[in-house]
């Protein structure tokens, strides 16, 4: 009895040194081998005014990823559906959810909440709109240990009021994306005396703001503001509160979403026939799939841009346009193949910008996201993005872009309502050369006010 | 007690008299664009709100006669008045160019168009609410609350419904036909008003003589009166009640359609627009009074006055406070008469 | 009957153990997120069902009430958002939130006080609507964007400071608010307040004062509501005029139709059933073969529906009649047995 077991002991001696061995190999091995994974999640509206352009939001983002980090999507046709595989350094990348908000803040703090902290994402990628990026904004400075990159929300106060540390926005605001119209308006146009029409509400008074801001610098003349509340249906008493055509230059609107037809035909039920000459109008001029609605007596009108146009050829036009058709057919709810509906739409383009600047950060620091995220909070800040249009996107001291946008107009293209890229600006800062500023009021009914001054970039013309 | 009653009472009138000519002698005089030195301006607001108030009658006498004869409170007519608006977008469009996508301008609108498809919505929404009444409404009769309750769960559900159908909250709209999307002169010191306008007046005009027409000399007419009076003692005469409910729903759920045929040629059709029509409905028909089309009518006038006016006197910079009048307005017809101006208990 | 009382009593028991314990049994997100919302909606559902059982109105101007402290507490508090940013610090922002709302509620209640059934309603709503139209239009005090970066007072703090305290009051509030309820319905104003629901011409004739009874319950339904919004606000950090819209609206309807009308529990039996299947559907894509049959708001409209027409007194209403089945069966198998 005691022999056997004496020689069983002999081997277990080499047996025991040959676990013990495999356990330290394998407990050093766990860090370089298996990455942690790191969770992504996308925050969108899909109810609302712009629930329109979900795919299209979703699909850009998730875009970048099939670009630069070998992910696939899971359903070419339908962008919701998201994408699998894709790491970074050797730590996978998880879609962990897709949020859904309808253009107001409360439903985008609860979609953040759910997906921040029951689907546990370390880094969001969104929201759209101006109101729930404020909201986001603030809920990204009160948690410091995740990230947080922008969707396309162009409110202003966001990234110069905000300023939360772990946001980052490599986008225009909604002021940014309107350099150039007062430009176009005071040297091409010859307005010097403009009345100014905006949905009042943080927005319309941020994409007003652009073309006031510009157009008052170079002398013009702002002689009146209009601000119809978000909810109008019967814009009669706002446009009556216009100057009539034969007292004015020029009428900027800065009304969208439901209000752009409603508004622009109430102007015609009260002055006549427009005189496209007479008017301008941003991004919701000329926003694809929508401004079709618009009708060809708008022909001839410039539109503000959102900082990307489709008609502006160069490489990395054509290398955008071919890495659209290969990761998406199509970008529903809208309707048409992915190139024509996704190229040239600030959606689609802002939140792969974004995206693109967040996995060009998660690479510089080998997708380490330990420690609070610190080392990537400190890498984003510094990090470019080159869009789709071939420009070089910087971050300023308050983690927004220093953008480019064009101008553009719309014409009669055999019948329906075309658009075109006409101008160009390139090198717009968040603060307009002082107008806007963290201790100055943001954008409002009144601000900024009209006074002249210097315009630090140029306007070019395309092509 | 009498000595209180009528206290509260001259109180009430007299607070409303006072408001009135306040609100005169603020326009008149005190406003930023006074109607003594700009009558032009005044003149073109006074018909903005009789035109407004016009398109709110339509829609608003269909949910009154609902509301009158079946006290049936149809949280759904927005959603009636949605699925006309897409409907009829459509169709206009797939009748004058073919694709259900592509744009349609005035010009390219006939009066006839316009009617066609007027008629069409106004069957869809009239088809749409008698199914609804039939299937659900029918056999709760008297249950008020189960009611409303069950108009409201279906406006959920078709409001979602639309939203997922409809590719997300894009406002479409149609063109009104291009003979009358034109100025007309008026002959009154050079001044034009818009020929839209004036047709949703003309519409309405004719809307609300032959409703009135409809209820006071036809059988069917007078049966409806007659329920809104008394709904058991119709049923107890032996009136074939059902198929009189059917008929007022129907044509309440009409009136819906035809309201946002020419609610969506005037401005646009988006997802909120039901809750925005629900709203105007139960406005018009708290301040005029419940199966009354006189308070219909009435109401629909003094809310359109009071939304127009109100944002185009108020001082500049302080239009937002517009939507406070319509409150105001509100509550002093509550207090002052608590089931409306035409509005009698149940 | 006291068969049923005492199982109900005992899982009542059951429940607000659970309750307490919840931090223990239950992950930070489904406490400090999902019950306390069902907390939060809960109060103001039973705010509804108070009015609606006890004083024979059903009143959607509830959430509104609950809105209107949120913004008040929040243009009282904060300071670099949109609204009266007056800044003060959040314990003098609760009174003034919770008075103010309370006093709309009169107001509110006054004015509608001599309507009924439906008609109550229809005035209800069309509050609720124009006090989201007034939030929304009005800059001074809101705007579009809502406000913003509220905190709740530092001994309670944010759910990263301290975990779990808003819940631990929130449910202490919505305890001690039904404890009242059951109080007040027992009084000399709760009974004759159930007297002018049932016979109002008979109490007036007894010299009872049918619009004061009716307007003092409808400030007393505020009063809880603005407890609500105070809360509200402590736990989302923001209010938006989307806060109080239609929707809003009609999701504390649903909330406390589907838990029973009737009773004063079914408001938190519909709320926890609402935020538990939102939070679980809140990613789910209702699509078959592609075609897209709707979202969330088609799943609870739906059940909305089918509650109304099939059991109009809600799950409790479901409850109730199995009970009833139950002990129907009973004395006949005791019969039985005893044969």
């Amino acid at each position: 009895m005691n022999l056997s077991r004496l020689r069983k002991l002999k081997y277990a001696l080499p047996l025991a040194v040959v676990v013990m061995a495999l356990t330290a190999t394998a407990t050093t091995a766990k860090p370089t081998a298996a990455g942690t994974p790191i969770k992504i999640a996308i925050l969108s509206d899909c109810k609302g005014a712009f629930a329109a352009f979900y795919g299209a939001d979703v699909g850009g983002a998730i875009q970048a990823f099939v670009e630069q980090t070998g992910a696939k999507v899971k359903d070419k046709s339908n962008p919701i559906k998201g994408m699998t595989g894709g790491t970074i350094s050797g730590h996978p990348i998880k879609l962990v959810g897709i949020g859904c908000s309808n253009d107001s803040a409360d439903l985008a703090i609860s979609e953040t909440k759910r997906l921040m902290e029951k689907l546990g994402a370390d880094i969001l990628i969104g929201p759209l709109s101006g109101d729930e990026s404020i909201a986001v904004a603030k809920y990204a400075k009160a948690h410091p240990k995740k990230t947080f990159v922008n969707g396309t929300a162009g409110a202003l106060d966001t990234t110069m009021i905000v300023r939360a540390p772990n946001f980052f926005r490599w986008n225009g605001d909604g002021a940014q994306w309107d350099a150039g119209t007062g430009w176009v308006a005071y040297n091409v146009l010859g307005w010097r005396k403009v009345n100014v029409i905006m949905d009042d509400y943080s927005f319309g008074w941020t994409s007003a703001a652009g073309f006031i801001a510009e157009f008052c610098a170079l002398g013009g003349e702002v002689t009146k503001r209009v601000f119809p509340p978000l909810n109008t249906t019967d814009y009669s008493q706002y446009v009556a509160q216009l100057d009539p055509p034969n007292a004015t230059d020029g009428y900027f609107w800065a009304v969208g979403g439901t209000g752009t037809l409603s508004s622009l035909k109430a102007f015609e039920q009260k002055y006549g026939n427009m005189n496209s000459k007479q008017h301008m109008g941003n991004l919701f001029f000329g926003t694809p799939g929508t401004f079709t609605e618009l009708g060809l007596r708008i022909a001839g009108s410039y539109a503000g841009g959102g900082g990307t146009a489709a008609d502006v050829p160069s490489a990395a036009l054509d290398k955008f346009k071919a890495l659209t058709a290969k990761t998406w057919s199509a970008l529903p709810p809208l309707k048409g193949p992915a190139t024509a509906t996704g190229v040239g739409n600030l959606f689609f383009v802002n939140y792969y910008v974004n995206a693109t600047g967040l996995i060009k950060g998660l690479k510089a620091v080998k997708g380490d996201i330990s420690g609070g995220q610190k080392a990537l909070q400190k890498k984003l800040a510094t990090t470019t993005v080159t869009d789709p249009n071939g420009y070089t996107l910087k971050l300023d001291s308050n983690r927004q872009g220093i953008a480019d946008t064009f101008v553009q107009q719309l014409f009669d293209n055999n019948g329906t309502l075309g658009i075109k890229t006409i101008y160009k600006v390139v090198g717009v800062p968040q603060s307009f050369g002082g107008v806007f500023a963290p201790n100055k009021p943001p954008p409002g009914e009144t601000v900024p006010a009209c006074v002249k001054g210097n315009v630090p970039w140029k306007v070019t013309k395309v092509g | 007690m009498p000595v209180a009653l009528s206290y509260r009472r001259h109180l009430g009138w007299g607070v409303t008299l006072a408001a009135f000519a306040f609100g005169l002698v603020w326009v008149v005089f005190l406003a930023d664009r006074p109607a003594h030195s700009d009558p032009t301006a005044f003149f073109s607001t006074l018909l903005d709100a009789i035109t407004q108030g016009a398109l709110y009658f339509v829609v608003a006498s269909g949910f009154t006669l609902v509301f009158g004869l079946m006290r049936v409170v149809n949280m759904a007519h927005g959603s009636l008045y949605l699925v006309a608006a897409y409907v009829a977008i459509d169709v206009q469009r797939r009748i004058i160019t073919g694709n259900p996508d592509t744009t349609v301008s005035s010009t390219q609108v006939s009066v006839i168009n316009w009617f066609v498809v007027l008629l069409v919505a106004a069957l869809v929404a009239g088809l749409l609410g008698l199914v609804m009444q039939q299937a659900f409404l029918r056999w709760n009769q008297g249950q008020d609350l189960r009611q409303a309750l069950i108009t409201i769960a279906i406006s959920v559900i078709v409001a979602d419904q639309v939203v997922v159908h409809t590719g997300g909250g894009v406002a479409e709209d149609m063109s009104f036909p291009g003979r009358i999307n034109q100025f007309v002169d008026l002959h009154v010191k050079g001044f034009s008003y818009s020929g839209a306008r004036l047709f949703i007046l003309g519409l309405a005009l004719f809307i609300g003589l032959a409703l009135w027409l409809w209820l006071k000399r036809t059988r069917t007419g007078m049966v409806i009166r007659a329920g809104v009076d008394d709904r058991a003692m119709v049923a107890a005469l032996g009136v074939n009640i059902q198929r009189v409910f059917a008929i007022a729903f129907f044509v309440g759920s009409m009136l819906a359609g035809i309201g946002a045929v020419i609610g969506t040629s005037q401005t646009a059709v988006s997802n909120g627009t039901d809750g925005i029509w629900l709203l105007n409905s139960l406005v018009v028909v708290i301040i005029g009074g419940m199966g009354s089309l006189a308070g219909a009518a009435v109401g629909s006038m003094l809310y359109g006055l009071i939304g127009t006016f109100s944002a185009a006197y108020l001082p500049a910079g302080n239009t937002q406070y517009a939507v406070i009048f319509t409150f105001v307005l509100l509550a002093i017809v509550l207090a002052v008469r608590p089931y409306g101006i035409f509005g009698r208990p149940a | 009957m006291s068969d049923v009382r005492a199982i109900e009593r005992t899982i009542a028991a059951v429940a607000l153990a659970l309750a307490a314990l919840a931090p223990v049994l239950f992950s930070t997100y489904t406490v400090d997120q999902l019950l306390t919302q069902v907390l939060i909606f809960g109060i103001v559902a039973m705010s509804l069902i108070f009015l609606a059982s006890y004083g024979g109105m059903v009143s959607l101007a509830q959430t509104a009430l609950f809105g209107i402290a949120g913004f008040v507490f929040g243009n009282m508090t904060t300071v670099d958002t949109k609204g009266l940013t007056l800044g003060y610090s959040p314990w003098a922002g609760i009174i003034p939130a919770i008075l103010i709302a309370t006093a709309i509620g009169l107001v509110f209640g006054g004015l509608a006080s001599r309507s009924t059934g439906i008609y109550f309603l229809m005035i209800t709503l069309t509050y609720g609507v124009i006090a989201n139209l007034s939030f929304g239009q009005i800059e001074r005090i809101s705007g579009f964007g809502g406000i913003s970066g509220i905190v709740p007072p530092s001994i309670i703090g944010t759910t990263d400071q301290h975990p779990h305290r808003l819940y631990y009051l929130a449910l202490v509030i919505a305890v001690l608010l039904y404890a009242l309820v059951r109080f007040v319905i027992r009084t000399n104003f709760g009974l004759s307040l159930q007297g002018v629901r049932d016979e109002p011409v008979r109490m007036s004739s007894l010299g009872y004062g049918i619009a004061l009874h009716r307007t003092l319950a409808f400030t007393f339904g505020a009063f809880m509501a603005s407890i609500a919004g105070v809360l509200f606000v402590w736990w989302n950090g923001h209010v938006d005029p989307q806060t109080i819209g239609l929707g809003a609206t009609l999701n504390v309807l649903i909330i406390a139709v589907i838990g029973g009308l009737r009773r004063i529990e079914g408001a938190f039996v519909g709320a926890l059933a609402f935020v538990f299947i939102n939070d679980r559907l809140a990613e789910t894509d209702f699509s078959v073969a592609g075609f897209k049959l709707g979202t969330f708001n088609s799943l609870i409209g739906l059940i909305f529906l089918a509650i109304v027409l099939v059991s109009p007194d809600g799950l409790l209403g479901i409850w109730e009649r199995a009970m009833t089945l139950l002990k129907q069966r009973q004395p006949a198998a005791a019969a039985a047995a005893g044969d």
